[in-house]
């Protein structure tokens, strides 16, 4: 029997190279290119790993504007199945309550599903929310920050990197997972993969389709608002140059401060 | 109707004052009570103090009596315990369903939850269950008093911004709250607290989740560290650690890393600073090596004095310090080593002025 596998993907504005329009504090989109989340491109592999060994069938699901087209059709050209942008503008603004429950949605109406994948959080709401409140909704079990995930006749097996340790577990399926930023290294898409990808073409589901009403998801739907905005007012540092020579002083310097101390604390 | 094949919507509630008192989690390992619980306890109490209302700690594990009096000790008003051989270990089902209850029954205003990897994993199924707002990762807590609005701030954009995120409408309003940002109250002596822990048996639906292993760690804690010395790809090597090691036990400090060294296996990653790691404010930060992508500043920005070592003068870590030495480091750090060294053998008198400093 195949087993089908789901894997979240978001695309994000480039964190490398964010622009913030100095009049309304938002984010200038026009200027800030957006790729795949990077840690989304781990779930994705990690899917893949497991379609490599097993007979499994992969399909992406991402909630977001038409532009996400991109993300999807590179996740297509790495080797994934099936793609699905939920995309309606009526999903704009959603914070990570109705953000989960339009994906969940979207895999209830897609039917069958033993593992959905997950990054461990976004580069842009860095929230690490999105992926439990789905298994929420599906009433699922989940394991999160998982590095070395693992399939074998219905269990996935994975190491938890927590603050002060590593668990590991193992979990019948349908599980949840949510992969580690950098736990595994993405395959490229090769460009036969990708004119493929571009000719298969991706899904496109609104509102409707995903089965919600308007004022369920979204701003609307979003328990959450941002009130204000304000910069983050950042200490002056005096970047004071030091070279080799006047390292000596420097220590002595740090001495008198009492930034540096000679009697163990 | 609310519900779309067993999914439920964000309903708000019909009736905001029925929801009271401020609950934080207090997370555990093997039943003790970890630094981010103690934070969540000091945070919530002020809350708690300025609505007049009451800090509700709760609290899951296997033998959790001792654990109650010490929240209590640190200002906890109510302990709401369960207590099962099952839950000495975290697991998901469990805790999510044991404290969704506890939320519907005793219907908080406020519920704070550490934004450490189980807290994460635990707060959005809590917020999806009890079909509240949650706000992740928050470094600024505070209520409104006439209200009783949770303001919420976190940072956004990379660091570069601050947002206020308020829950007007659906309760409890819950957060996530960053470690290493709240401090940790003082015990109070004479506190009295209430402590209500009952014992429960977990359905077996609930236990699938096998916990194979736990390897421990010997976590250094970043946190309480006075002293950071940082390493960062600019190190070259797994050796180079040894030259940070070395400064920082000169230092009687701390050694601290990036996230890339960290991925390369060079250093274990309990010693990973910023946004995925700790978050540090001692009184000295040395970055060695390290270019400053905005990830790794979140985690240290705050740190009293700053030096950095970096061949690129115009690396992002300058402006952040103040101190900056334009060397490769594996010229530098030696002599800075070595000058230590010399100083703590015959430390010269102390300036007038600079006495002021209290020594520690
Ligand atoms: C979602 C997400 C979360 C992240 N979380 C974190 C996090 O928690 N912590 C973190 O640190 N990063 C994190 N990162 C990664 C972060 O974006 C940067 O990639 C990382 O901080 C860079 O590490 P680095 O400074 O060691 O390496 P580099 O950026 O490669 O910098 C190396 C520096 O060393 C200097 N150098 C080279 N040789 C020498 C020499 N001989 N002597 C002196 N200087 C030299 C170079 O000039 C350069 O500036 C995260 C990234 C993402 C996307
Ligand atoms: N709009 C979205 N579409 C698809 N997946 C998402 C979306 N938002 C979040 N996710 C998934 O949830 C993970 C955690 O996101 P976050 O809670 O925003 O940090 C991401 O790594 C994605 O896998």
């Amino acid at each position: 029997m195949t087993l089908e596998i789901i894997v979240l993907v978001k695309q994000v504005p480039d964190s490398q190279e964010v622009v913030i329009d100095p009049v309304t504090m938002n984010l200038n989109r026009s200027l800030t290119r957006n790729v795949t989340n990077r840690a989304d491109e781990n779930a994705l592999e990690a899917a893949l790993q497991i379609k490599d060994r097993t007979d499994a069938h992969v399909t992406v699901v991402s909630m977001g504007p038409p532009q996400a087209e991109t993300t999807m059709i590179e996740c297509l050209a790495r080797g994934a199945d099936r793609a699905i942008l939920a995309s309606d503008r009526f999903f704009g603004g959603a914070d990570t309550y109705p953000t989960g429950l339009t994906l969940a949605a979207t895999i209830k109406a897609i039917g069958k599903f033993d593992i959905i994948f997950a990054g461990e959080e976004t580069s842009d709401s860095s929230t690490g929310h999105v992926g439990p409140g789905v298994a929420e909704f599906l009433d699922i079990d989940q394991i999160t920050y998982a590095s070395k995930v693992e399939y074998e006749d219905g269990f996935v097996t994975a190491e938890r990197e927590l603050e002060d340790g590593t668990e590991v577990v193992k979990v019948p399926t349908p599980v949840l997972v949510t992969v580690l930023l950098n736990s595994n290294v993405p395959r490229r898409q090769t460009l036969r993969r990708k004119i493929d990808a571009i000719r298969q073409g991706f899904e496109s589901w609104d509102h409707d389709k995903v089965g919600l009403q308007p004022e369920w998801v979204g701003v609307r739907g979003s328990p959450t608002i941002v009130r204000k905005m304000r910069p983050i007012k950042e200490k002056e540092r005096a970047a004071k140059k030091v070279d080799i020579a006047g390292i000596p002083d420097l220590v002595k310097e740090l001495y008198q401060k009492g930034v540096i101390k000679v009697e163990s604390e | 109707m609310n519900k779309v094949a067993g999914i439920k919507f964000a309903a708000p509630v019909a009736d905001l004052n029925e929801y009271k008192n401020v609950f934080v989690f207090l997370e555990t390992r093997e039943d003790k009570l970890m630094r981010p619980a103690l934070e969540m306890i000091g945070v919530g109490k002020r809350m708690a103090e300025k609505v007049n209302e009451k800090l509700v700690c709760v609290l899951l594990g296997g033998d959790i009596k001792d654990q109650a009096k010490e929240a209590v000790s640190y200002g906890c008003d109510i302990v709401l315990g369960a207590e099962s051989p099952v839950l000495s270990t975290y697991r998901t089902l469990p805790y999510s369903h044991i404290i969704a209850d506890f939320v519907r029954q005793e219907k908080p205003n406020i519920f704070l939850i550490p934004a450490t990897r189980n807290g994460r994993d635990l707060a959005s199924r809590i917020a999806v269950s009890c079909q509240a707002g949650v706000t992740a990762d928050c470094t600024e807590l505070d209520i409104e008093q006439d209200t009783r609005i949770l303001s919420a701030n976190r940072p956004t954009y990379g660091e570069s911004m601050l947002a206020e995120i308020l829950c007007r409408k659906h309760r409890p309003q819950m957060a996530t709250a960053r470690p290493g940002i709240f401090p940790v109250p003082e015990k109070i002596k004479a506190h009295k607290g209430e402590i209500r822990i009952k014992e429960v048996t977990v359905d077996k639906s609930m236990l699938k989740k096998e916990v194979l292993e736990f390897r421990k760690k010997e976590v250094v804690d970043l946190t309480a560290a006075k002293v950071v010395v940082s390493g960062g790809m600019g190190l070259g090597k797994p050796q180079g650690f040894k030259l940070i090691g070395d400064l920082a036990s000169e230092l009687d400090g701390v050694v601290g890393a990036t996230r890339p060294a960290v991925d390369m296996g060079w250093i274990t990653r309990d010693h990973q600073v910023g946004q995925t790691g700790q978050t540090v404010r001692p009184r000295l930060y040395l970055a060695v090596g390290i270019s400053g992508k905005i990830q790794h500043i979140m985690g240290m920005k705050n740190s009293e004095t700053i030096i950095s070592v970096n061949t690129d003068p115009n690396a992002e870590i300058t402006k952040y310090s103040d101190y900056v030495i334009t060397e490769d480091l594996y010229k530098a750090v030696p002599v800075l080593l070595e000058e230590i060294k010399k100083l703590k053998k015959s430390p010269p008198p102390l300036a007038q002025e600079a006495s002021s400093t209290p020594a520690q």
